[in-house]
């Protein structure tokens, strides 16, 4: 065998070594809870007293949890709101933007195992909810290419546009072009 | 030693697939002496990684397929129960597509080139193959 | 078509088959119309990027029918430059037009801030701006710019002659 195919091998076996000791860290096939597309686990905790949850139940954050989340530089600005859905209380922030609606979900509180976790919203869960509503076209994949990312698909068009010119600069044949 | 195997090799094959298919490909890219062969090794190596990450927004109840629906809002279009959008259907995650998009188009635009490339170099050479390349270019004063 | 070497050592010239060239004179509109179908990406699955691909791939058609010195003449060098960058334009004028029409008050490419709103509403604006202004100039670069790479791939410096003299002038 040839140098380059040994040393080829040898270092394609030690990526392969190296992909096999992250393996634990991907999340399973399939998995509604992985981080990419429901929420992420922020290992904000407090205990689940009953004082604690009725205050939740009426709209107001423990303190205790206001000053961790504000702690860690997460946002939390003033005028937010606390609703109930199913077994937690979804936290909507108000974010300011122009011409988008102004409270949007973003923490999610669930009580598990007799601590009240907190939760962040991944982006995703804005764009299936307020597809149809903010943009009217039903296909999400497009709206996102063209409004929600609108600048990476301006800078994909001059990468294509690009590689026109390049291709043309050589394959220049004397006497033509 | 039952469970490992199945929480970590049955649970996430879309990972196993990619993996070898990634291997295969960098290797073509570094091992093979053609320059046609590399640009196929390229290719490989993308489609491995395009796969990957489109599988990571599969959101299928309890794994294992079946029960997700692509991300097109259903009942939005007035041929589908009269323009009244259905609630509770499961959607897969709509970030990967379009991320894997601009990837797909990179990806075509880099091959062209890569094959831009390749002619000029056959039209100065003669050959295509790297190792002759090299002995030609070594000859030279 | 020819095997490699030089112009002079052509041991395959190009001939019109008839079956090839009735199927291709049948397929290339109706494959253009489908492109145009996919480029809609709004109602379905779709978007500027396919569309623009597969009518490209109809250009392809005709050069496998019909012979590379007939395709060129379909689709000269002057208009590759010319329609790469009316494609580029649309995008970021649309962009510039939204910052332009609201008098600087939105930001680049917040399609919600034409004065079209006002009649229509916010969210037919941004789908109708995304379908007709956005989508088609991405189509037009994507096709443009897949057809001349094509070509320039393809174009062997010989053929001119060669093709001129088979068709007789045609």
């Amino acid at each position: 065998m040839k140098a380059i195919t040994a040393s080829a091998l040898l270092f394609v076996i030690l990526l392969g070594a190296l992909f096999i000791y992250v393996a634990e860290d991907i999340p399973a096939f399939g998995d509604p809870n992985s981080p990419a597309n429901r929420w992420i686990n922020l290992s904000i905790g407090i205990d689940a007293r009953s004082h604690v949850v009725e205050s939740l139940n009426e709209g107001i954050v423990p303190d205790a949890l206001v000053s961790e989340i504000k702690n860690r530089g997460l946002p939390l600005p003033e005028g937010y709101k606390v609703e109930r859905e199913g077994e937690g209380w979804n936290i909507l922030i108000p974010k300011g933007e122009m011409f988008y609606p102004n409270l949007e979900k973003y923490y999610f509180i669930m009580n598990e195992g007799n601590r009240l976790w907190v939760y962040r919203y991944s982006v995703p869960v804005r764009w299936e909810e307020r597809c149809e509503e903010e943009i009217g076209v039903p296909n999400m994949v497009t709206a996102g290419l063209a409004d929600y990312r609108g600048y990476d698909t301006l800078g994909e068009t001059t990468v294509i546009f690009t590689a026109g010119v390049s291709v043309i600069l050589l394959l220049r044949r004397r006497g033509k072009l | 030693m039952m469970e490992w195997l199945i929480a970590e090799v049955f649970a996430k094959y879309n990972y196993w697939v990619s993996i070898v298919l990634m291997l295969i490909g960098f290797y073509a890219m570094i091992a093979k002496d053609n320059l046609m062969k590399k640009i196929i090794g390229l290719n490989i190596f993308q489609t491995a990684i395009i796969l990957f990450f489109i599988s990571l927004g599969d959101v299928s109840i309890g794994g294992w397929g079946g029960g997700v629906t692509e991300p097109i809002v259903k009942g939005a279009l007035p041929w589908e129960t009269g323009g009244i959008v259905e609630h509770g259907v499961v959607y897969a995650n709509p970030l990967p597509h379009v991320l894997m998009l601009t990837a797909i188009v990179v990806g075509a635009a880099t091959t062209a080139v890569a094959l831009a490339l390749v002619i000029r170099l056959h039209e100065e050479y003669g050959t295509i193959e790297e190792s002759e390349i090299i002995e030609k270019e070594r000859e030279l004063p | 078509m020819s095997a490699g070497g030089k112009a002079q050592e052509h041991e395959q010239k190009y001939k019109r088959d008839v079956i090839i060239t009735t199927i291709a004179r049948l397929m290339i509109p109706f494959i253009q119309m489908y492109a145009l179908y996919v480029m809609v990406g709004t109602e379905g699955a779709g978007g500027g990027f396919q569309g623009g691909v597969v009518f490209a791939a109809s250009f392809v058609l005709f050069v496998t029918a019909f012979g590379i010195t007939k395709g060129r003449r379909r689709l000269p060098e002057s208009w590759n430059a010319a329609l790469s960058s009316l494609g580029l334009y649309f995008y970021a004028g649309i962009g510039l037009l939204c910052i332009i029409l609201s008098l600087f008050g939105a930001q680049y490419l917040n399609y919600g801030a034409l004065p079209l709103w006002t009649i229509i509403g916010r969210p037919a604006t941004r789908g109708l701006s995304i379908t007709f202004v956005v989508e088609v100039g991405i189509a037009i670069t994507v096709m443009a710019v897949f057809a001349s790479i094509f070509f320039d791939l393809a174009w062997k410096g010989g053929e001119d002659k060669e093709d001129n003299k088979e068709e007789g002038g045609e």
